[in-house]
Protein backbone atom coordinates (compact mmCIF):
# COMPACT_ATOMS: atom_id res chain seq x y z
CA UNK A 1 0.00 0.00 0.00
CA UNK A 2 2.53 2.21 0.40
CA UNK A 3 1.79 5.66 1.37
CA UNK A 4 -1.75 6.12 0.18
CA UNK A 5 -2.71 9.05 -2.13
CA UNK A 6 -5.70 9.82 -0.97
CA UNK A 7 -9.29 8.90 0.51
CA UNK A 8 -11.77 8.98 -1.77
CA UNK A 9 -15.85 8.55 -1.85
CA UNK A 10 -17.63 7.99 -5.25
CA UNK A 11 -20.93 8.37 -6.28
CA UNK A 12 -22.81 7.22 -9.60
CA UNK A 13 -25.60 8.54 -10.33
CA UNK A 14 -27.55 6.14 -12.05
CA UNK A 15 -30.76 7.95 -14.40
CA UNK A 16 -33.82 6.35 -16.32
CA UNK A 17 -33.58 7.73 -20.10
CA UNK A 18 -36.62 5.72 -21.04
CA UNK A 19 -38.91 7.37 -23.70
CA UNK A 20 -41.14 8.42 -20.54
CA UNK A 21 -38.54 11.25 -19.38
CA UNK A 22 -38.59 13.16 -22.02
CA UNK A 23 -39.66 16.63 -21.68
CA UNK A 24 -39.34 18.58 -18.55
CA UNK A 25 -38.29 15.28 -16.94
CA UNK A 26 -34.90 15.36 -18.93
CA UNK A 27 -34.07 18.83 -18.98
CA UNK A 28 -34.46 18.63 -14.96
CA UNK A 29 -31.77 15.56 -14.86
CA UNK A 30 -29.71 17.58 -17.07
CA UNK A 31 -29.41 20.19 -14.43
CA UNK A 32 -28.18 17.56 -11.28
CA UNK A 33 -24.78 17.58 -12.15
CA UNK A 34 -24.61 21.12 -12.65
CA UNK A 35 -26.04 21.09 -9.62
CA UNK A 36 -24.06 19.10 -7.62
CA UNK A 37 -20.80 20.58 -9.09
CA UNK A 38 -21.62 24.34 -7.55
CA UNK A 39 -22.01 22.48 -3.96
CA UNK A 40 -19.05 21.07 -4.42
CA UNK A 41 -17.23 24.05 -5.57
CA UNK A 42 -18.43 26.09 -2.34
CA UNK A 43 -17.10 22.73 -0.16
CA UNK A 44 -13.35 22.01 -0.52
CA UNK A 45 -12.58 19.29 1.91
CA UNK A 46 -15.35 18.09 0.10
CA UNK A 47 -14.24 18.27 -3.49
CA UNK A 48 -11.16 16.75 -2.60
CA UNK A 49 -12.48 13.64 -1.43
CA UNK A 50 -15.62 12.92 -3.63
CA UNK A 51 -15.71 11.32 -7.27
CA UNK A 52 -18.70 11.38 -9.57
CA UNK A 53 -19.94 9.15 -12.19
CA UNK A 54 -22.77 9.29 -14.46
CA UNK A 55 -24.84 6.76 -16.04
CA UNK A 56 -27.89 6.38 -18.42
CA UNK A 57 -30.20 3.70 -19.03
CA UNK A 58 -32.68 2.43 -21.23
CA UNK A 59 -32.58 -0.64 -23.25
CA UNK A 60 -28.89 -0.24 -22.57
CA UNK A 61 -26.84 1.64 -20.23
CA UNK A 62 -23.87 3.95 -20.91
CA UNK A 63 -21.28 5.46 -18.77
CA UNK A 64 -22.08 9.43 -19.49
CA UNK A 65 -19.36 10.71 -17.36
CA UNK A 66 -16.78 8.11 -15.77
CA UNK A 67 -15.71 8.68 -12.48
CA UNK A 68 -14.20 11.92 -12.36
CA UNK A 69 -13.80 15.22 -10.55
CA UNK A 70 -16.28 17.15 -11.08
CA UNK A 71 -14.22 20.30 -10.26
CA UNK A 72 -11.05 19.28 -12.60
CA UNK A 73 -11.29 21.83 -15.62
CA UNK A 74 -11.02 18.54 -18.13
CA UNK A 75 -13.99 17.34 -16.86
CA UNK A 76 -17.17 18.05 -19.10
CA UNK A 77 -20.63 17.71 -17.94
CA UNK A 78 -22.75 15.26 -20.64
CA UNK A 79 -25.84 16.85 -22.13
CA UNK A 80 -28.88 13.21 -21.52
CA UNK A 81 -31.32 12.88 -23.65
CA UNK A 82 -33.95 10.28 -23.85
CA UNK A 83 -34.02 6.54 -25.78
CA UNK A 84 -36.98 3.78 -25.33
CA UNK A 85 -37.19 1.12 -22.60
CA UNK A 86 -36.44 0.52 -19.04
CA UNK A 87 -34.05 -1.98 -18.48
CA UNK A 88 -33.03 -2.05 -14.97
CA UNK A 89 -30.73 -5.44 -15.48
CA UNK A 90 -28.72 -3.29 -17.83
CA UNK A 91 -28.06 -0.36 -15.15
CA UNK A 92 -27.11 -2.64 -12.39
CA UNK A 93 -24.66 -5.09 -14.90
CA UNK A 94 -22.53 -2.03 -16.09
CA UNK A 95 -22.89 -0.20 -12.54
CA UNK A 96 -20.80 -3.84 -11.01
CA UNK A 97 -18.53 -3.91 -13.96
CA UNK A 98 -17.58 0.28 -13.56
CA UNK A 99 -17.47 -0.15 -10.11
CA UNK A 100 -15.04 -2.83 -9.94
CA UNK A 101 -12.84 -1.39 -12.33
CA UNK A 102 -12.72 1.68 -10.76
CA UNK A 103 -12.37 0.61 -7.54
CA UNK A 104 -9.33 -1.29 -8.89
CA UNK A 105 -7.59 1.67 -10.80
CA UNK A 106 -7.88 3.94 -7.78
CA UNK A 107 -6.30 1.17 -5.63
CA UNK A 108 -3.93 0.39 -8.04
CA UNK A 109 -3.40 4.35 -8.56
CA UNK A 110 -2.68 4.79 -5.12
CA UNK A 111 -5.85 5.63 -3.34
CA UNK A 112 -7.93 4.22 -0.11
CA UNK A 113 -11.44 3.95 -1.30
CA UNK A 114 -14.79 4.55 0.52
CA UNK A 115 -17.84 2.17 -0.29
CA UNK A 116 -19.03 3.58 -3.09
CA UNK A 117 -22.98 5.29 -3.15
CA UNK A 118 -25.44 4.81 -5.63
CA UNK A 119 -28.52 7.24 -6.39
CA UNK A 120 -30.70 5.20 -8.89
CA UNK A 121 -33.44 7.63 -10.58
CA UNK A 122 -36.61 6.07 -12.65
CA UNK A 123 -39.86 7.25 -13.74
CA UNK A 124 -41.35 3.87 -14.60
CA UNK A 125 -41.20 0.07 -14.10
CA UNK A 126 -38.41 -1.75 -15.05
CA UNK A 127 -39.59 -3.51 -18.99
CA UNK A 128 -36.33 -6.33 -17.87
CA UNK A 129 -38.49 -9.58 -16.44
CA UNK A 130 -38.83 -10.02 -12.86
CA UNK A 131 -36.35 -12.64 -12.34
CA UNK A 132 -33.54 -10.40 -14.69
CA UNK A 133 -33.50 -7.36 -12.89
CA UNK A 134 -33.59 -8.83 -9.33
CA UNK A 135 -30.28 -11.34 -10.52
CA UNK A 136 -28.65 -8.41 -12.04
CA UNK A 137 -29.20 -6.36 -8.54
CA UNK A 138 -28.22 -9.65 -6.81
CA UNK A 139 -25.06 -9.62 -8.55
CA UNK A 140 -24.13 -5.97 -7.73
CA UNK A 141 -24.92 -5.84 -4.16
CA UNK A 142 -24.65 -9.45 -2.64
CA UNK A 143 -21.82 -9.92 -0.43
CA UNK A 144 -20.86 -12.26 2.73
CA UNK A 145 -18.12 -10.80 4.66
CA UNK A 146 -17.71 -14.60 6.35
CA UNK A 147 -16.95 -16.90 2.84
CA UNK A 148 -15.95 -13.69 0.95
CA UNK A 149 -18.66 -14.79 -1.85
CA UNK A 150 -20.16 -12.01 -3.40
CA UNK A 151 -19.44 -8.67 -4.47
CA UNK A 152 -17.29 -7.11 -1.50
CA UNK A 153 -17.06 -3.65 -3.40
CA UNK A 154 -20.69 -3.69 -3.30
CA UNK A 155 -22.56 -0.14 -3.26
CA UNK A 156 -24.80 1.39 -0.58
CA UNK A 157 -28.24 2.07 -2.96
CA UNK A 158 -30.58 4.35 -2.82
CA UNK A 159 -33.70 4.40 -5.45
CA UNK A 160 -35.27 7.30 -6.38
CA UNK A 161 -38.70 7.25 -7.56
CA UNK A 162 -40.85 10.20 -10.04
CA UNK A 163 -44.05 9.81 -12.18
CA UNK A 164 -44.97 6.35 -12.84
CA UNK A 165 -42.08 4.91 -10.99
CA UNK A 166 -43.49 1.28 -8.69
CA UNK A 167 -42.65 1.83 -5.03
CA UNK A 168 -42.49 -2.05 -4.64
CA UNK A 169 -39.85 -2.60 -6.94
CA UNK A 170 -38.13 0.18 -5.79
CA UNK A 171 -38.13 -0.04 -2.41
CA UNK A 172 -36.34 -3.86 -3.13
CA UNK A 173 -33.06 -1.62 -4.36
CA UNK A 174 -32.51 -0.22 -0.85
CA UNK A 175 -29.12 -1.47 -0.22
CA UNK A 176 -28.47 -2.57 2.74
CA UNK A 177 -31.89 -3.17 3.75
CA UNK A 178 -31.42 -2.90 7.02
CA UNK A 179 -28.77 -3.06 9.82
CA UNK A 180 -26.89 0.09 11.25
CA UNK A 181 -26.03 1.71 7.67
CA UNK A 182 -29.34 1.45 6.44
CA UNK A 183 -30.51 2.82 3.70
CA UNK A 184 -33.58 4.82 2.28
CA UNK A 185 -35.38 5.42 -0.99
CA UNK A 186 -37.04 8.53 -1.90
CA UNK A 187 -40.42 8.78 -3.71
CA UNK A 188 -42.10 11.58 -5.01
CA UNK A 189 -45.52 12.51 -3.44
CA UNK A 190 -48.72 11.50 -5.35
CA UNK A 191 -50.17 14.65 -7.81
CA UNK A 192 -46.14 16.31 -7.51
CA UNK A 193 -44.78 17.15 -10.93
CA UNK A 194 -42.15 14.90 -11.84
CA UNK A 195 -39.53 17.35 -12.93
CA UNK A 196 -39.86 19.38 -10.13
CA UNK A 197 -39.48 16.23 -7.71
CA UNK A 198 -36.13 15.39 -9.85
CA UNK A 199 -35.20 18.52 -8.99
CA UNK A 200 -35.97 18.10 -5.28
CA UNK A 201 -34.02 14.57 -5.50
CA UNK A 202 -31.14 16.57 -7.01
CA UNK A 203 -31.39 18.72 -3.51
CA UNK A 204 -31.33 15.26 -1.38
CA UNK A 205 -28.47 14.06 -3.54
CA UNK A 206 -26.50 16.94 -2.74
CA UNK A 207 -27.47 17.24 1.04
CA UNK A 208 -26.16 13.56 1.36
CA UNK A 209 -23.22 14.75 -0.33
CA UNK A 210 -22.36 17.12 2.09
CA UNK A 211 -23.16 15.32 4.85
CA UNK A 212 -21.29 12.00 4.03
CA UNK A 213 -18.24 14.42 3.30
CA UNK A 214 -18.57 15.93 6.59
CA UNK A 215 -18.95 11.95 8.30
CA UNK A 216 -15.49 11.32 6.58
CA UNK A 217 -14.19 14.26 8.53
CA UNK A 218 -15.79 12.40 11.66
CA UNK A 219 -13.94 9.29 10.91
CA UNK A 220 -17.00 7.72 9.62
CA UNK A 221 -17.17 6.00 6.14
CA UNK A 222 -20.95 5.83 5.92
CA UNK A 223 -23.07 7.11 3.27
CA UNK A 224 -25.26 9.94 5.40
CA UNK A 225 -28.62 10.43 3.87
CA UNK A 226 -30.40 13.61 5.10
CA UNK A 227 -32.88 13.47 7.78
CA UNK A 228 -36.44 13.12 7.44
CA UNK A 229 -37.13 16.96 9.05
CA UNK A 230 -34.95 18.37 6.27
CA UNK A 231 -36.27 16.77 3.54
CA UNK A 232 -37.18 19.30 0.85
CA UNK A 233 -41.47 19.26 0.41
CA UNK A 234 -42.93 17.07 -2.94
CA UNK A 235 -40.89 14.10 -2.03
CA UNK A 236 -41.30 11.27 0.98
CA UNK A 237 -38.55 8.88 2.13
CA UNK A 238 -39.41 5.47 3.04
CA UNK A 239 -37.03 2.29 4.24
CA UNK A 240 -36.93 -1.11 3.11
CA UNK A 241 -39.61 -2.24 5.90
CA UNK A 242 -41.86 0.24 5.42
CA UNK A 243 -45.25 -1.48 4.84
CA UNK A 244 -47.60 0.36 2.51
CA UNK A 245 -46.51 -0.75 -0.98
CA UNK A 246 -48.33 -3.66 -2.61
CA UNK B 1 29.73 53.96 17.76
CA UNK B 2 26.89 52.51 15.91
CA UNK B 3 25.99 49.10 17.13
CA UNK B 4 26.15 46.77 14.00
CA UNK B 5 22.79 45.70 12.18
CA UNK B 6 21.23 42.50 14.48
CA UNK B 7 20.10 40.15 11.95
CA UNK B 8 17.06 38.03 11.92
CA UNK B 9 17.30 34.30 10.38
CA UNK B 10 15.13 31.20 10.15
CA UNK B 11 11.74 31.32 8.34
CA UNK B 12 8.73 28.86 8.67
CA UNK B 13 7.34 26.87 5.06
CA UNK B 14 4.38 24.78 5.68
CA UNK B 15 5.38 20.95 4.37
CA UNK B 16 3.52 19.93 1.64
CA UNK B 17 3.80 15.74 0.73
CA UNK B 18 2.60 15.53 -3.12
CA UNK B 19 -0.72 16.76 -4.08
CA UNK B 20 -1.96 19.57 -1.50
CA UNK B 21 -5.53 19.41 -2.55
CA UNK B 22 -8.00 22.47 -2.85
CA UNK B 23 -8.78 22.42 0.95
CA UNK B 24 -5.36 23.75 2.48
CA UNK B 25 -5.60 26.55 0.55
CA UNK B 26 -9.29 27.50 1.29
CA UNK B 27 -10.12 26.46 4.88
CA UNK B 28 -10.25 28.98 7.05
CA UNK B 29 -9.75 27.25 10.60
CA UNK B 30 -12.98 28.33 12.69
CA UNK B 31 -13.01 29.01 16.39
CA UNK B 32 -14.96 26.44 18.37
CA UNK B 33 -17.36 28.75 20.46
CA UNK B 34 -18.17 25.80 22.99
CA UNK B 35 -14.74 24.94 23.32
CA UNK B 36 -12.87 27.85 23.98
CA UNK B 37 -10.73 26.10 26.16
CA UNK B 38 -9.33 23.53 23.62
CA UNK B 39 -6.19 24.53 22.06
CA UNK B 40 -5.70 24.09 18.60
CA UNK B 41 -2.28 22.62 18.96
CA UNK B 42 -0.06 21.41 21.50
CA UNK B 43 3.59 20.93 21.59
CA UNK B 44 6.24 19.49 23.92
CA UNK B 45 9.82 18.45 23.64
CA UNK B 46 11.74 17.88 26.26
CA UNK B 47 14.78 15.59 27.52
CA UNK B 48 14.89 12.83 30.08
CA UNK B 49 16.97 12.04 32.59
CA UNK B 50 17.18 8.69 33.65
CA UNK B 51 17.62 7.33 36.90
CA UNK B 52 21.47 8.05 36.91
CA UNK B 53 20.32 11.83 36.76
CA UNK B 54 21.94 11.62 32.68
CA UNK B 55 20.24 12.48 29.84
CA UNK B 56 18.45 9.01 28.42
CA UNK B 57 15.81 10.05 26.00
CA UNK B 58 14.57 12.97 23.84
CA UNK B 59 11.04 13.03 23.29
CA UNK B 60 9.03 15.15 20.55
CA UNK B 61 5.39 15.51 21.00
CA UNK B 62 2.56 17.32 19.09
CA UNK B 63 -1.26 16.94 18.65
CA UNK B 64 -2.59 19.26 16.22
CA UNK B 65 -6.35 19.69 14.93
CA UNK B 66 -7.00 18.61 11.33
CA UNK B 67 -7.63 20.66 8.65
CA UNK B 68 -11.60 19.07 8.58
CA UNK B 69 -12.47 20.03 12.14
CA UNK B 70 -10.74 23.59 11.53
CA UNK B 71 -13.24 23.56 8.70
CA UNK B 72 -16.27 22.69 10.58
CA UNK B 73 -15.89 24.20 13.46
CA UNK B 74 -15.00 21.82 15.72
CA UNK B 75 -12.31 20.60 18.18
CA UNK B 76 -9.17 18.80 18.08
CA UNK B 77 -10.12 15.18 19.52
CA UNK B 78 -6.64 13.81 19.36
CA UNK B 79 -4.25 13.96 22.49
CA UNK B 80 -1.24 13.02 24.05
CA UNK B 81 0.32 12.40 27.70
CA UNK B 82 3.62 11.80 28.70
CA UNK B 83 4.84 10.89 32.17
CA UNK B 84 8.30 9.64 33.80
CA UNK B 85 7.87 7.39 37.29
CA UNK B 86 9.70 9.08 40.06
CA UNK B 87 12.50 6.79 39.79
CA UNK B 88 13.55 8.27 36.68
CA UNK B 89 13.15 4.25 35.17
CA UNK B 90 10.30 4.52 32.59
CA UNK B 91 9.60 6.92 30.18
CA UNK B 92 5.51 6.46 29.87
CA UNK B 93 3.25 8.03 27.26
CA UNK B 94 -0.38 7.94 26.06
CA UNK B 95 -1.61 8.98 22.39
CA UNK B 96 -5.57 9.17 22.14
CA UNK B 97 -7.60 9.93 19.56
CA UNK B 98 -11.13 10.70 20.14
CA UNK B 99 -13.47 9.30 17.90
CA UNK B 100 -15.28 11.48 15.99
CA UNK B 101 -19.01 10.11 15.79
CA UNK B 102 -19.05 10.56 19.24
CA UNK B 103 -19.37 14.57 20.37
CA UNK B 104 -17.04 14.92 23.21
CA UNK B 105 -14.78 12.42 22.86
CA UNK B 106 -11.78 14.97 23.01
CA UNK B 107 -12.76 14.99 26.75
CA UNK B 108 -12.50 10.89 26.81
CA UNK B 109 -9.13 11.38 25.16
CA UNK B 110 -7.69 13.76 27.55
CA UNK B 111 -9.26 11.75 30.75
CA UNK B 112 -7.56 8.33 28.86
CA UNK B 113 -4.22 9.86 28.13
CA UNK B 114 -3.45 11.68 31.53
CA UNK B 115 -5.62 9.16 33.96
CA UNK B 116 -3.99 6.57 32.31
CA UNK B 117 -0.67 7.23 32.28
CA UNK B 118 -0.54 8.46 35.75
CA UNK B 119 -2.05 4.92 36.93
CA UNK B 120 0.96 3.19 34.52
CA UNK B 121 3.63 5.39 36.66
CA UNK B 122 1.57 4.14 40.27
CA UNK B 123 1.59 0.54 38.90
CA UNK B 124 5.19 0.49 37.79
CA UNK B 125 6.18 1.49 41.65
CA UNK B 126 5.45 -2.32 42.48
CA UNK B 127 5.38 -4.05 39.19
CA UNK B 128 7.52 -4.32 36.54
CA UNK B 129 6.32 -3.19 32.96
CA UNK B 130 6.35 -7.30 31.54
CA UNK B 131 3.95 -8.05 34.39
CA UNK B 132 1.73 -5.07 33.94
CA UNK B 133 -2.06 -6.80 34.18
CA UNK B 134 -3.06 -4.43 31.34
CA UNK B 135 -6.39 -6.41 30.64
CA UNK B 136 -7.38 -4.91 33.78
CA UNK B 137 -5.40 -1.26 33.09
CA UNK B 138 -7.97 -1.22 30.71
CA UNK B 139 -10.95 -1.63 32.52
CA UNK B 140 -9.84 1.10 34.79
CA UNK B 141 -9.28 3.64 31.59
CA UNK B 142 -12.67 2.48 30.65
CA UNK B 143 -14.36 3.12 34.48
CA UNK B 144 -12.16 6.48 34.38
CA UNK B 145 -14.05 7.46 31.48
CA UNK B 146 -17.55 6.09 32.10
CA UNK B 147 -17.15 7.94 36.06
CA UNK B 148 -15.92 11.24 35.03
CA UNK B 149 -18.10 11.77 32.00
CA UNK B 150 -21.20 10.66 34.33
CA UNK B 151 -20.05 13.45 37.27
CA UNK B 152 -19.40 15.88 34.06
CA UNK B 153 -22.31 15.40 31.95
CA UNK B 154 -25.85 15.22 34.02
CA UNK B 155 -28.22 13.61 32.18
CA UNK B 156 -25.52 10.71 31.45
CA UNK B 157 -25.77 7.21 32.44
CA UNK B 158 -23.30 5.73 34.00
CA UNK B 159 -22.70 3.12 31.78
CA UNK B 160 -19.96 2.34 29.32
CA UNK B 161 -22.15 2.51 26.11
CA UNK B 162 -24.50 5.04 26.67
CA UNK B 163 -21.52 6.78 27.63
CA UNK B 164 -19.51 5.88 24.66
CA UNK B 165 -22.19 7.19 22.60
CA UNK B 166 -21.46 11.10 23.86
CA UNK B 167 -17.29 10.19 24.29
CA UNK B 168 -14.69 7.53 23.00
CA UNK B 169 -11.48 7.20 22.02
CA UNK B 170 -8.65 5.04 20.63
CA UNK B 171 -5.35 4.62 22.74
CA UNK B 172 -2.15 3.61 22.44
CA UNK B 173 0.02 3.37 26.16
CA UNK B 174 3.53 2.86 25.60
CA UNK B 175 6.28 2.23 28.55
CA UNK B 176 9.81 3.02 27.54
CA UNK B 177 12.50 1.31 30.02
CA UNK B 178 15.01 4.14 30.10
CA UNK B 179 17.73 1.69 31.53
CA UNK B 180 18.91 0.04 28.37
CA UNK B 181 20.49 -3.42 27.84
CA UNK B 182 23.24 -4.28 25.98
CA UNK B 183 20.52 -4.44 22.54
CA UNK B 184 18.88 -1.17 23.37
CA UNK B 185 15.36 0.17 25.14
CA UNK B 186 12.62 -2.25 25.72
CA UNK B 187 9.32 -0.70 24.71
CA UNK B 188 5.95 -2.27 26.01
CA UNK B 189 3.06 -0.70 23.85
CA UNK B 190 -0.59 -1.65 24.38
CA UNK B 191 -2.91 -0.50 21.77
CA UNK B 192 -6.51 0.06 21.37
CA UNK B 193 -8.26 0.99 18.39
CA UNK B 194 -6.34 2.71 15.35
CA UNK B 195 -3.36 4.51 16.91
CA UNK B 196 -0.20 2.97 16.09
CA UNK B 197 3.25 2.34 17.60
CA UNK B 198 6.29 2.15 15.33
CA UNK B 199 9.84 2.02 15.12
CA UNK B 200 12.30 3.88 12.68
CA UNK B 201 15.11 2.04 11.50
CA UNK B 202 18.99 3.26 11.50
CA UNK B 203 18.11 2.77 7.84
CA UNK B 204 14.90 4.67 7.62
CA UNK B 205 12.72 1.65 7.50
CA UNK B 206 8.97 2.09 9.23
CA UNK B 207 8.60 -1.49 11.53
CA UNK B 208 5.05 -1.53 12.56
CA UNK B 209 4.01 -2.99 15.66
CA UNK B 210 1.23 -4.44 14.80
CA UNK B 211 -0.74 -5.34 12.00
CA UNK B 212 -1.55 -1.88 9.77
CA UNK B 213 -4.81 -0.92 9.39
CA UNK B 214 -7.05 -1.91 5.93
CA UNK B 215 -4.37 -3.96 4.53
CA UNK B 216 -5.35 -5.11 1.54
CA UNK B 217 -9.04 -4.63 2.10
CA UNK B 218 -10.68 -3.14 -1.13
CA UNK B 219 -12.77 -1.24 0.75
CA UNK B 220 -11.37 1.31 3.18
CA UNK B 221 -13.05 0.90 6.90
CA UNK B 222 -12.77 3.59 9.84
CA UNK B 223 -14.49 1.26 11.96
CA UNK B 224 -13.05 1.50 15.10
CA UNK B 225 -12.30 -0.16 18.36
CA UNK B 226 -12.31 2.66 21.54
CA UNK B 227 -12.93 2.76 25.07
CA UNK B 228 -14.55 2.59 27.19
CA UNK B 229 -17.15 0.27 25.01
CA UNK B 230 -14.87 -2.44 23.55
CA UNK B 231 -16.41 -3.74 20.34
CA UNK B 232 -13.95 -6.55 20.16
CA UNK B 233 -11.24 -8.06 22.62
CA UNK B 234 -7.59 -5.53 22.54
CA UNK B 235 -4.96 -7.24 20.84
CA UNK B 236 -2.47 -8.25 23.59
CA UNK B 237 0.67 -5.96 24.16
CA UNK B 238 3.82 -5.62 21.99
CA UNK B 239 7.03 -5.77 23.36
CA UNK B 240 9.98 -4.25 21.10
CA UNK B 241 13.46 -3.09 21.69
CA UNK B 242 14.75 -0.18 20.38
CA UNK B 243 18.06 -0.09 19.49
CA UNK B 244 21.02 2.37 19.17
CA UNK B 245 20.21 5.14 16.45
CA UNK B 246 16.35 4.05 16.22
CA UNK B 247 13.19 5.95 16.72
CA UNK B 248 10.03 4.93 18.60
CA UNK B 249 7.18 6.99 17.11
CA UNK B 250 3.33 6.37 18.74
CA UNK B 251 0.70 8.24 16.61
CA UNK B 252 -2.63 8.24 16.01
CA UNK B 253 -4.15 7.37 12.40
CA UNK B 254 -4.05 10.96 11.05
CA UNK B 255 -0.46 10.17 11.07
CA UNK B 256 -0.99 6.41 10.36
CA UNK B 257 -3.38 6.68 7.46
CA UNK B 258 -1.25 8.95 5.20
CA UNK B 259 2.16 6.84 6.18
CA UNK B 260 0.38 3.87 4.76
CA UNK B 261 2.96 0.88 5.47
CA UNK B 262 5.42 3.79 6.24
CA UNK B 263 7.33 2.26 2.73
CA UNK B 264 6.03 5.23 0.53
CA UNK B 265 6.91 8.85 -0.13
CA UNK B 266 5.32 10.17 3.56
CA UNK B 267 7.86 7.29 5.29
CA UNK B 268 10.52 8.76 3.84
CA UNK B 269 9.83 12.12 4.65
CA UNK B 270 8.66 11.68 8.26
CA UNK B 271 12.20 9.41 8.72
CA UNK B 272 14.47 11.51 7.17
CA UNK B 273 13.20 14.63 9.67
CA UNK B 274 13.63 12.31 12.58
CA UNK B 275 17.22 10.68 11.97
CA UNK B 276 17.98 13.50 15.04
CA UNK B 277 15.15 14.88 17.52
CA UNK B 278 14.11 18.19 15.34
CA UNK B 279 12.90 21.47 17.11
CA UNK B 280 9.90 20.77 18.92
CA UNK B 281 7.74 23.64 16.82
CA UNK B 282 9.29 22.11 13.87
CA UNK B 283 8.45 18.28 14.79
CA UNK B 284 4.35 20.00 14.86
CA UNK B 285 4.56 21.07 11.37
CA UNK B 286 6.27 17.91 10.04
CA UNK B 287 3.42 15.45 10.97
CA UNK B 288 0.69 18.66 9.74
CA UNK B 289 2.35 17.72 7.04
CA UNK B 290 -0.33 18.59 3.93
CA UNK B 291 -1.72 15.70 1.58
CA UNK B 292 -5.15 15.69 -0.07
CA UNK B 293 -8.10 13.99 1.16
CA UNK B 294 -5.58 13.84 4.50
CA UNK B 295 -7.38 16.10 7.18
CA UNK B 296 -7.88 14.10 10.32
CA UNK B 297 -6.34 15.67 13.23
CA UNK B 298 -2.59 14.71 13.54
CA UNK B 299 -0.98 13.43 16.35
CA UNK B 300 2.45 11.82 17.48
CA UNK B 301 4.70 11.16 20.17
CA UNK B 302 8.15 10.22 19.27
CA UNK B 303 11.08 9.23 21.08
CA UNK B 304 15.14 8.89 20.75
CA UNK B 305 17.38 7.19 23.34
CA UNK B 306 20.26 8.81 23.69
CA UNK B 307 23.38 6.59 23.67
CA UNK B 308 25.67 7.31 26.45
CA UNK B 309 28.88 8.67 25.11
CA UNK B 310 31.81 6.57 25.30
Amino acid sequence: MNAPLGKLLPFYLVIDVSFSMQGNKIEAVNEMMPAVLDALAQAPILSDKVRFALIDFSKDAQVRLPLSDLLDEHTTMPELTTRTITSYAAAFRLLRTEIEQNVRQLKADGYAVHRPAVFFLSDGAPTDTTAEWQAAFRELTSYDPKTGQGFAMFPNVVPCGVGDADPKTLQALIHPAEGSKQMRMYLMDHGEDAAKAISTIAEVLISSVLASGESLAKGESGLILPDEKDLPAGVSSFTADHEDFV
Amino acid sequence: MATPAEVVTGGFEPYVVGSAGRAAGLVRPAFVPDHPDRPDTIVDGIVVNGSAGAPAATVRAASVRGLSHRAYATVRQDDYALRVTPDGRYLVLCVADGVSAAPLSHLAACWAAQEGTKQLVRLLATTPPADLGWTEFIGYVATVIVDWAGKTIAELDADPVAVARKMSAALSFAVVDLAPTGAGNTVHLMTIGDTSGWIIGQDGYWFPLQPVKNAGADIYSSAVSALPALTQPPAPPVTAVLGPGEVLVVMTDGVGDPLGDGSGVVGEFLARAWREPPPELAFAAQISFTRRTFDDDRTAVAVWPVTPAS
